[in-house]
């Protein structure tokens, strides 16, 4: 059957079992636009307001569920608004599959109207991209598109499709779906390596990140967990791969890792990081990071394997089978390990944190942003997805929330893309059919892509947003503070943004609170409404993150108040 | 650790792009690329051989090494 390339298009994803997919037409779309139309009954096309909206919206999406996100966008500007959404998933790992629309293939590289090099622009940011030339490629190329996307280490791939392409006809193959790419097979001799590393560690810590909720490997890493009794520490990513009712979860590490976590990692004989990539945020200063203790790591990627730190012991391999090997070889040799030692440390540091805090006063005016982030936790769901943008309010919501099931934390991490929360929770809750979701943003975040509010508004989506409004930048005012003898340049916002005002122009309710009895009643309400509602909650523009290991520092430079 | 010259023989498709992926990864990453030779493979027009020479020490050749083997059109990179 001969059919058109922009038809082939909207056949591979139906074929790849895309249902959602997310966009805003143009000139060098309006083919694919056409058949989107046509397929209105299989296709749920969400139109955002921008198209980093767009990206952003597909990346949360995929990140919610591990499904593809799919993005769509006309050539030129349409196209450069995508990339900041690519970047954001390339460094988080995120399977998505851009296309983009192109000028004809005659007109390329005559710098016609609506005509950017996308390939070239995104090549650094993508696993793969495309730029097809023919349309009895197109089938197979978007098949592979998928499949990169999806195989390993997975990332986003780009198909760039002229125009002309989009029009010219040429057989469908009803292509299925591609395997994925054969994972490197984990190997024996690495595995019997780290279990006698783990059998003599007597201080063991458990670091692990997004790599095991990419690879869905949360089972095996609390199996693993409890048989060699360590406890485990999280990079920002890997939040939500444990429930935080298991008492071996002491939360995040890094720059702003929580007391117990941070310390207990410092003091530890062994790490064994799994499916993180030891990034600069997370060590702070290497040689001191990796001083006096030895370090296993364990990817699905062999670069990152000695990249950032030098390991004892890398294993490559799927996370899910490696920490399965580990902990099968482990029981084979009646292995059970009790450290009472150490878990008694690990207890004392849990409560020493605690101590330092825990402030749970109720406060006049200016809300206590750890308390915000736990009085929301009483509204949620385990599974309610929580988006944030960059900044203070994204670190409180890492260090203060109870994530309890996996895919709930959706947040830009290696890119630290502000503006990247309000797409990014439509997709998470279109992803689960129109679920409640909530984005925690500041001021300054929310400022950059609120237009995404309109999207919110047109589909319904109950998204709860709480806005951390503090007048400032608050994590880059913090270092002005810290590090910059507090000058604080361009910091402060002086916006005079009316939130309630704002909300009901797009067609949202706002409300805005100024202590804790307001807050309350503003999420009995927020809770309780279809669409998207805007909390405006104000905090001190002085509050900071705590505790912070200064960038570069090491644990012996913990700035704690 | 002890920077050394080394050079290195790359087999990929031969498609749009992929001299600048390999060169892009080059200079994305920090590392220098101080000759570069490359051809169709006599054997197979559609595959091209690199060869090229850089220098660092023994954990820059191992990443070079590595993130070459990632990009979707290397079919083989090795240090020789």
């Amino acid at each position: 059957m001969q059919i058109s390339g922009a038809e082939i298009v909207i056949q591979t994803f139906l074929s790849h079992g895309i249902k959602d997919i997310f966009g805003y037409p143009g000139g060098c779309v309006l083919n694919i636009y056409d058949e989107i139309y046509k397929a209105g009954d299989r296709i749920n096309h969400i139109l955002t307001c921008h198209e980093q909206g767009a990206a952003h919206a597909a990346d949360g999406y995929a990140r919610a569920t591990g499904k593809t996100g799919v993005v769509i966008a006309t050539s030129g500007p349409g196209a450069t608004n995508l990339v900041t959404g690519i970047a954001t998933a390339y460094l988080d790992s995120t399977p998505l599959v851009a296309i983009t629309g192109n000028v004809n293939s005659a007109l390329i590289g005559k710098d016609s109207f609506q005509e950017v090099d996308i390939s070239g622009i995104t090549m650094p940011i993508t696993k793969y991209n495309y730029i097809v030339k023919d349309v009895e490629e197109l089938e197979e190329t978007l098949c592979e598109a998928f499949r990169i996307a999806r195989s390993g280490r997975k990332g986003p791939v780009l198909v760039d499709i002229p125009k002309d392409v989009q029009v010219a006809s040429c057989e469908w193959h009803g292509s299925i779906p591609l395997p994925l790419f054969p994972l490197p097979e984990v190997s024996q001799s690495d595995i019997e390596e780290a279990v006698k590393l783990i059998k003599s560690a007597k201080r063991p810590f458990i670091y692990a990140g997004g790599g095991v909720v990419s690879a869905e490997a949360e089972s095996a890493l609390e199996r693993f967990a409890t048989l060699i009794d360590a406890p485990a520490g999280f990079s920002m990513m890997g939040l939500s791969a444990m429930d935080y009712r298991n008492p071996k979860k002491l939360g995040m590490t890094g720059m702003h890792g929580v007391y117990a976590a941070s310390i207990a990692q410092s003091e530890a004989d062994l790490i064994i990081g799994v499916g993180v990539r030891f990034s600069d945020r997370a060590t702070g200063n290497i040689r001191k990071y990796t001083e006096n203790v030895k370090i296993i790591h364990i990817d699905i990627d062999r670069a990152e394997i000695g990249k950032n730190v030098t390991v004892d012991i890398g294993i490559v391999g799927d996370i899910g089978e490696t920490l399965t090997a580990l902990s099968d070889t482990l029981q084979a040799e009646n292995f059970s390990q009790h450290l009472p030692q150490w878990e008694e440390r690990v207890k004392f540091l849990k409560a020493a944190q605690k101590r330092l805090f825990d402030d749970t006063a109720d406060r006049e005016r200016d809300i206590l942003p750890t308390r915000i982030i736990q009085m929301l936790r009483e509204y949620t769901e385990d599974d309610t997805p929580i988006a944030t943008d960059v900044g203070q309010h994204q670190m409180w919501t890492a260090m203060n929330y109870d994530f309890a099931a996996h895919r709930t934390f959706i947040t830009s991490g290696g890119l630290g893309t502000m503006g990247f929360g309000l797409g990014a929770a439509i997709g998470a809750s279109v992803s689960r059919d129109g679920k409640r979701t909530v984005l925690v943003t500041g001021d300054g975040g929310f400022h950059m892509n609120l237009n995404e509010l309109a999207t919110a508004v047109t589909y319904k989506i109950p998204v709860v947003i709480v806005i951390m409004n503090n007048g400032v930048l608050g994590l880059v005012r913090q270092w002005q503070r810290q590090f910059y003898g507090e000058r604080f340049s361009h910091t402060t916002l002086h916006r005079a943004t009316d939130y309630v005002k704002l909300a009901e122009a797009f067609g949202a309710e706002g409300f805005t609170v100024q202590n804790e009895t307001e807050l309350k009643t503003a999420f009995d309400k927020a809770f309780n409404t279809d669409g998207p509602v805007v909390i405006d909650c104000h905090i001190d523009p002085d509050a900071k993150v705590l505790p912070m290991i200064p960038p570069g520092g090491s644990i012996e430079d913990l700035i704690l108040r | 650790m002890e920077s050394e010259n080394f050079t290195m023989s790359v087999v990929l498709r031969n498609r749009y792009g992929t001299l600048m992926r390999v060169t892009s990864l080059f200079s994305k990453r920090g590392y220098n690329i101080n000759t570069l030779s490359v051809a169709p493979l006599a054997e197979n027009n559609d595959y091209s051989r690199i060869i090229l020479t850089s220098n660092g020490d023994k954990c820059v050749k191992e990443q070079i090494q590595r993130q070459l083997e990632k990009l979707v059109d290397v079919c083989e990179a090795k240090i020789i």
